[in-house]
This record gives structure tokens, sequence and C-alpha cells, in this order.
């Protein structure tokens, strides 16, 4: 690591600093700065930013995909209320993550590394890295489908995506990092814009918050969905990210209340875009939509032009292409943190690439590798989408575990850690998703082997 | 039988250092280090945190949980290949 040795000396000399010391507290010092002022505002503006990241960010290609197909298919009943509940459950999960990486100051996988086991930690990384690869890959092609719409091919959507990563890697600063990154992701609102662009009854989605309609059409199917909703709101990489980017932010145990703020308002808002592109996906219901894989082709902004106009289309089209944009950069970021951290080595953005080469290579190299997926020809685009958040879904609950079980670690956490309410809550919401993500597993599986019927 | 009088009473004793007694590169990293707290140093993070001691039953739990996940992976990634058949 990068690190120096600490000087033991007693009186004015403290640890010997290093650039990624540096950089943090030059940050800290601006908290510091606002917090005896009493500036809350400006408080607030400097200590938000891993929240709404991990759920915006969490909002991508995939998940916009998986919220049109469910709208498509079943239209607005169930998915409406059902969105903000798998957001409320988010919530939960990354206001812990949040705390444990304010309060420890190390990642996700350094602490399962080091606090549980070494097998557990790589388990941890293997599992992070395999539904991050897939995922990466589904982000490029919501960028490729994204594309499309302005005829422009995947060649254009690798180079995007590539050096958004790479720009956004040049600074040697997580400030200027999550800035540009955070700046990006609030165009995740032009799904609400596609939303207003389809001209939706206002009064069938105010009607739509009673849970019904309960969806219809096979158990498959509708497990399917369950699983890719799921899967669009909690996954792995979002608790890798979240903890890490904390730590990295230099948060501590006083910003756990602005942390929740940023964690909250990230939901809210991760919400309102994913029903924007529920409502625009389901104008295609109520215009003769077909199934699921029907859209596989043209994608949804095409079909969106035919049944809302072009405005829809492009809207829908660029909101893609912004999904899969931020998803690259913080999918990459937590991709990288789990390398460095299981390794052992540098795993900051305030570091420089020379200190923390694995870091860096780690970044742009997973977004490399996955680009070169899109690239090949006929590759089955919806089907990818939906299936890497179904596997995300089926690995999470390993996560959850880990992620309650440190929370809990009170020689860690120590009064922060987590009170029975929040256990209960967080127990619930790991058998909810182990339970959808295995029974889809286990009867997609059986229908595939033909032991059972569709 | 008096003690021996701490190290520590001698460093009190020695004049106290002044402020611009410091050189400005020493002066700018001690106002950095007053904004961070001593355990998010690097140097602080990179020591590893102490093993936790799993309970038997807590450590079959998590090894149960661990091959279930990677059945139903390997189902999910079958039916994902089967389908694009």
């Amino acid at each position: 690591m990068a690190a120096t040795e600490a000087s033991t000396a007693a009186g004015l000399a403290g640890p010997q600093l290093t650039g990624e010391d540096t950089a943090r507290s030059l940050d800290r010092s601006r908290v510091h700065d606002a917090r005896r002022q009493s500036k809350r505002w400006r408080l607030l503006w400097l200590l938000v930013g891993p929240g709404i990241l991990a759920m915006l960010g969490e909002n991508d290609g995939p998940s916009m995909i998986a919220y049109a197909s469910d709208g498509a298919q079943y239209g607005l009943g169930f998915f409406v209320p059902f969105i903000p509940l798998l957001f409320a459950m988010a919530y939960v999960c990354q206001e812990m993550c949040m705390r444990i990486g304010a309060v420890t100051h190390r990642g996700y996988g350094e602490l399962v590394l080091q606090r549980v086991g070494p097998v557990w930690g790589w388990f941890a990384a293997g599992d992070l890295t395999l539904t991050n690869l897939v995922t990466l890959v589904a982000e490029f092609v919501s960028i490729r489908v994204g594309l499309a719409y302005f005829h422009l091919g995947a060649g254009v959507a690798v180079a995007l995506g590539l050096v958004l990563v790479v720009f956004t890697l040049s600074g040697g600063r997580y400030w200027r990092w999550e800035r540009i990154v955070l700046g990006m992701a609030l165009f995740n609102g032009l799904f609400l814009l596609a939303a207003i662009l389809v001209k939706p009854d206002v009064g069938a989605v105010a009607r739509s918050f009673d849970f019904s309609p309960f969806p219809g059409g096979s158990f498959n199917t509708l497990l399917l969905l369950l699983a890719s909703t799921i899967g669009a709101t909690v996954t792995p990489w979002m608790i890798f990210f979240q903890q890490s980017a904390s730590a990295d932010k230099g948060m501590t145990p006083h910003d756990i209340k602005h942390g929740r703020y940023d964690t909250a308002v990230g939901a809210v808002l991760a919400a309102v875009f994913g029903i924007g592109a529920l409502i625009a996906g389901a104008a295609l219901l109520t215009h003769g939509g077909s199934g699921i894989q029907g859209f596989a082709g043209a994608g949804f902004p095409e079909a969106l032009r035919h049944v809302a106009g072009g405005a829809a289309g492009a809207v829908f089209a660029l909101g893609l292409i912004e999904a899969g944009a931020v998803a690259i950069l913080t999918i990459s970021a937590s991709t990288a943190y789990a390398a460095g951290e299981c390794v052992g080595v540098s795993h900051s953005f305030n570091s420089s690439p020379r200190s923390a080469a694995l870091f860096y290579a780690a970044n742009i190299g997973v977004a490399l590798l996955a680009a070169t997926v899109i690239l090949i020809p006929g590759a089955p685009l919806l089907s990818i989408a939906l299936n890497a958040n179904v596997l995300a879904t089926v690995l999470l609950p390993v996560s959850l575990v880990f992620m309650v079980m440190l929370a809990n670690d009170r020689g860690l956490m120590g009064a922060w850690a987590n009170k029975r309410s929040t256990n209960a809550i967080g127990i619930t919401v790991i058998a909810f998703v182990g339970l959808c993500g295995a029974a889809y597993g286990i009867d997609s599986f059986l229908q595939a082997i033909h032991l059972i019927g569709s | 039988m008096k003690a021996e009088a701490p190290l520590i009473d001698d460093a009190r004793r020695s004049p106290p250092i002044q402020e611009q007694d410091l050189q400005p590169q020493e002066r700018f990293e001690d106002e950095l280090i007053m904004d961070l707290e001593r355990d998010q140093f690097v140097v602080e993070t990179s020591r590893p945190v102490p093993r936790a001691v799993l309970s038997a039953p807590a450590t079959a739990g998590l090894w149960m949980l661990r091959v279930f996940v990677v059945i139903v992976s390997l189902m999910v990634i079958y039916t994902f290949i089967d389908q694009l058949h």
C-alpha cells in the first residue's frame, strides 16, 4: 500500500501524510468549515454523493428496460407501488453500507476478507466480478440501443463508455469523480420526461397504488419480472460501492445523518425515475404492445416513437444512454474498489495512478472487457439485460448476509451497530430477495430440462 | 521514597514550539492532519482488523447459503444459455 510509516513521536508530529490523505483532508476541511459556520445547505452539498450515485447508478440500462418491460407487459398496476417498496428496501441496505463505511473507513470487500476470512472475501469479490461483468455488458447494450435510435452503431457506444471512464479517472481526486458522475446521474430524470411525453392517464397512475391488478400471465414470466425488478433495485455492486465510496469520501460517524439524507434522496429520485420508465413502457401496452421479447430487435425507444411520437422515443433513448453511461462508471468503480481491497493495495480515487495501479487498471479493464462483448454481432440484447438483473438477485443474499453481520459487529461498529428493528427489516429483505431469486432460478431450470411445463 | 520524574516532564519543560517556528509545509500538513480523524489515515486503514470468531452453526449456515446460491446461479446460467438456442 502507498502508506508511509507513522511517526510515533508525541506532540506536534502526527502520521506522515500520503497523497491520498492530503486530498481527503482537503475535502474534510471544507466539511469542517461548513459545520463550524453552520452552513447547513453547504454541508449537505458537500456530503451528498455516494447514496445518490448508488441509487441512480442502479437505475441503469437493464433496470430501466426491466421497468419498461413490466409496464409494457402488465401495465401500471402492481409495479407502480412495488418500485417504491423496493427502493425502501434498498434504502435499508444502503444505509447500513454507508454507516459501516463512515464508522470503519474501510470498504465492504476488505472488511469481509479481514473480519470473516479470506475465503469469504474472495467469494464476495468473485460474485461481484461476475455480476458486474454481465451487468456492464448490459450497460453497453443499453447505450447501444439508445444510440441506435440516432442511427449510431456499437462502435460509438464502446468509445463513449470507455472515454467516459478514462475522463472521470483523469483527475486523481474522489471529489472530482463524484461530482462529474453526480451531474450526469441527474439526467436519469429523462425517464420522468419520457413518462410525461407519453401523456399517461394521471388518474390511472394514482389508482395503481393499491397494488392491483396483480400481474397475470405465466408463473415463470411473473417470477422473471419480479426477480429482474428486484435486481433492478438492490445489487451486490451497490453494497461494495456505497461503503467504499463513503470511506473514500472521508465520511465519519459525524456525517451519518447527512449520509442518510443522501441515501434517502437517492432512493426517492430513483423510485420516481423508475416509475417514469414504467409509465413510458406502459404506453406500449395500451397501444397493443407485444410481449417482452418482441421489443428486443427494435428496442423500446423505437417502439415508443411509433406509439407516442418522436420526442418520447428520443428522450427514452437519451435516458438509456445516460443510464448506461452512469452505471458503467459506478460499476467499474465498485469492481476497482473490490480488487484493491481484496489484494490489499491502494484503492482510492484520491491516489495517483502510479500508487494505485491495480485500482485504475481494474476500473478501465473491466469496462474494456465488457465493451468488447457488445461488438459481437447478433447478441441477444434484451435477454442479457434481464438476466443480468436476475443473476444479481440470485447472488445478492450472500452479500446482504455479510453486510448485516458487519453492521451488527460491535467490535467494529460500537454504538453505531444495528438496532433490532433494522435487523428485522434487513432479514426480511434478505428472505424476500432470496426467495424470489431462487424461485425463478429453480422454476426456469425445471422448465429448461422439461421437468415441468411453462 | 521519591519516584524519578517521568520523561514526559522533560518534554513539558522544554520551550513550546511556536507556530511561526514551523516551516510552511509543516504548518500545512498539521492543518490537514487536524481535518482527518486518526483512524482515517491510510497508515491506519491499511492495518487489518482482527478476525472475528464465528460459531460452528454460523459457519455451517454460511456454507449452506453459499452452496445454495452457487447451485441456483448455475441454474440461471444454464437457463439463459438454453434460451439462446
